[in-house]
């Protein structure tokens, strides 16, 4: 008998097989499947882990999943520099195209973290997805925008990274690590996603102290959880480290489990 | 660049990336082992650029994750860390033998992933050279001259070393990951063999190294003879830190790795 992690297929999906995914799937024939979508830059290495941990969570529970990377991030082609919010979207699309191939199931819902969750949230309605479960999504760009402008700003003086502080042109045009296009950029101050029209969970572990309003995303049927925890998402001190979440993969799991 | 993922190994338990260059001329084959616990694709996406720049250098190259890291699982093997380590890696060479015809290869690794590297180069008659970031290095006298003087002198950098302090005290709930180096001795003995079995051997240490390497006379001052051989070749990237999180300095290490690949094991040789 397979194991599952010896069940998990990565794959190469797309219009030229340039987007790189990890397919998990359901033991038997499953009633539902999850589109994880990744956060972006430092975020996304930082859960890897657990998108996997939750990705076996619901693969016990019978459920289909699909994980992948958006064209310029992780495995998939493309540089860093050519993240693009309207391809990260159809690469979304996309995902969940071949995650209905491949389970054989037309009920989709979709997990995103950080930015990975603002991009299911503008792909819900054209990927026909019938739930979210959001994790500290960014609902104001220019906000999140600043916030990694001030973070890479302080990289150029920490002196616990580097043995002395670094150049103005040294720190430019990247976030945390990644090389980003001014396109990009725009478009993410420009980001302002509209409420969801399907059933969703938003789970909230931002530390008190962060500029964040939920109401604005209020919608009959989304439900705001709290997490005990905050996440240290922009934290420089913790940038390498690992984001894992028991209780965060127990409500993902207990939400998409219940609901049809 | 052609890339494509593979589950692969002898329990079918590990995940990797083989990249080809446009055209295969040559036999060597570029392993890029996990950098900690960071999966396949490298701190900031280090691996994913180094491995498709090799590829377009003409290097058939394979990112991937060892047991139990990223995307791979347990071999289910009652086996030492250090032992599946080797297991894995033959696994990985037999993956590039047989997707790109590899009959030897180059290992390159980063912190723990170059104490992995050298543990392999070790013990396996494939590996031809190896490229090791931030490596074995040990604290000689001459480290000390040359971080303990400067600081004691200077008023201003002993307020920062207080600063410092300070701060990482306050930092108790996060974790550290350290990588326990063996004995010097031993180290050294493993680098004259290898260079006695013909291997060809780059060590890169980073400013983000500067808790156990200062500069490049150190290296000779660790290892001895082995540091003036004509097959070693030893940089000190100073400005950059441990993870190379700033693309000028991912820039100029990658300058370097392709610079040395070219003079010291070129992708279009056979042997």
């Amino acid at each position: 008998m397979m194991t599952q992690v010896e069940a998990e297929l990565p794959c190469h999906f797309g219009a030229s097989g340039e987007l790189f995914g990890i397919y998990h799937p359901a033991p038997a024939s499953p009633s539902k499947a999850v589109l994880l979508c990744p956060p972006f830059g430092q975020d996304l290495v930082r859960s890897h882990r657990l998108y996997r941990q939750l990705a076996h969570a619901l693969v016990a529970q019978g459920i289909a999943v699909l994980r992948f990377d958006y064209y310029g991030s992780g495995d998939s082609a493309g540089k860093s520099m050519d993240v693009d919010w309207t391809r990260c979207i159809d690469d979304t699309l996309a995902a969940a195209s071949e995650l209905r191939a491949l389970s054989r199931c037309d009920c989709v819902a979709a997990f995103g973290a950080r930015l990975g969750g603002s991009v299911a949230l503008a792909a819900a309605t054209a990927a026909r997805l019938v739930e979210l479960v959001l994790w500290d999504p960014v609902l104001d760009g220019a906000t999140h925008v600043d916030r990694l402008d001030a973070l890479q700003a302080s990289l150029q003086h920490d002196t616990i990274r580097f043995t002395r502080p670094r150049t103005s042109e040294d720190i430019a045009g990247q976030w945390l690590g990644f090389v980003i296009d001014a396109k990009f950029r725009q478009q993410l101050i420009d980001l302002h996603p509209d409420p969801p029209t399907i059933p969703t969970l938003l789970l909230d572990s931002l530390p008190a102290a962060a500029t964040h309003d939920w109401t604005r995303l209020a919608a009959t049927d989304m439900t705001v959880t709290p997490l005990q925890a905050p996440t240290p998402w922009d934290d420089l001190d913790r940038l390498e480290l690992a984001i894992l979440s028991h209780e965060l993969i127990q409500l993902a799991c207990s939400r998409l489990r219940e609901t049809p | 660049m052609q890339e494509h993922a593979y589950r692969f190994g002898r329990a079918k338990h590990l995940v990797g990336m083989v990249g080809l260059p446009p055209s295969l001329s040559g036999n060597i084959g570029v392993i890029v082992l996990n950098a900690g616990l960071v999966h396949r694709i490298g701190p900031f996406r280090l691996h994913v650029e180094m491995t498709r720049r090799l590829n377009a250098c003409g290097y058939p190259t394979l990112r991937f994750d060892l047991s139990t890291l990223g995307d791979s699982g347990a071999s289910s093997e009652s086996q030492s860390r250090e032992q599946l380590v080797c297991a894995d890696a033959a696994d990985a060479m037999a993956l590039l033998s047989e997707r790109a015809g590899c009959t030897r290869f180059v290992l390159i690794g980063l912190c723990s992933g170059a104490v992995n590297a050298h543990r392999v180069a070790c013990t396996d008659a494939r590996i031809v050279g190896a490229i090791f970031l931030d490596g074995y290095a040990y604290r000689t006298l001459g480290y000390r001259v040359r971080h303990y003087l400067p600081r004691i002198l200077n008023p201003a950098r002993v307020f920062r070393f207080l600063t410092r302090r300070l701060h990482s005290a306050q930092q108790v709930d996060a974790p550290v990951f350290g990588v326990d180096f063996p004995p010097v001795t031993q180290v050294r003995g493993d680098l004259q063999d290898m260079l006695r079995r013909g291997l060809k051997l780059c060590f890169v240490y980073s400013g983000g190294a500067s808790k156990y390497f200062n500069h490049l006379r150190q290296f000779r001052e660790c290892f001895g003879r082995v540091g003036t051989h004509p097959d070693v070749s030893v940089s000190f990237l100073k400005e950059a830190d441990h993870t190379y999180i700033l693309a000028v300095d991912r820039a100029h290490l990658l300058d370097l790795i392709e610079g040395w690949l070219h003079r010291n094991l070129p992708a279009s040789t056979s042997a």
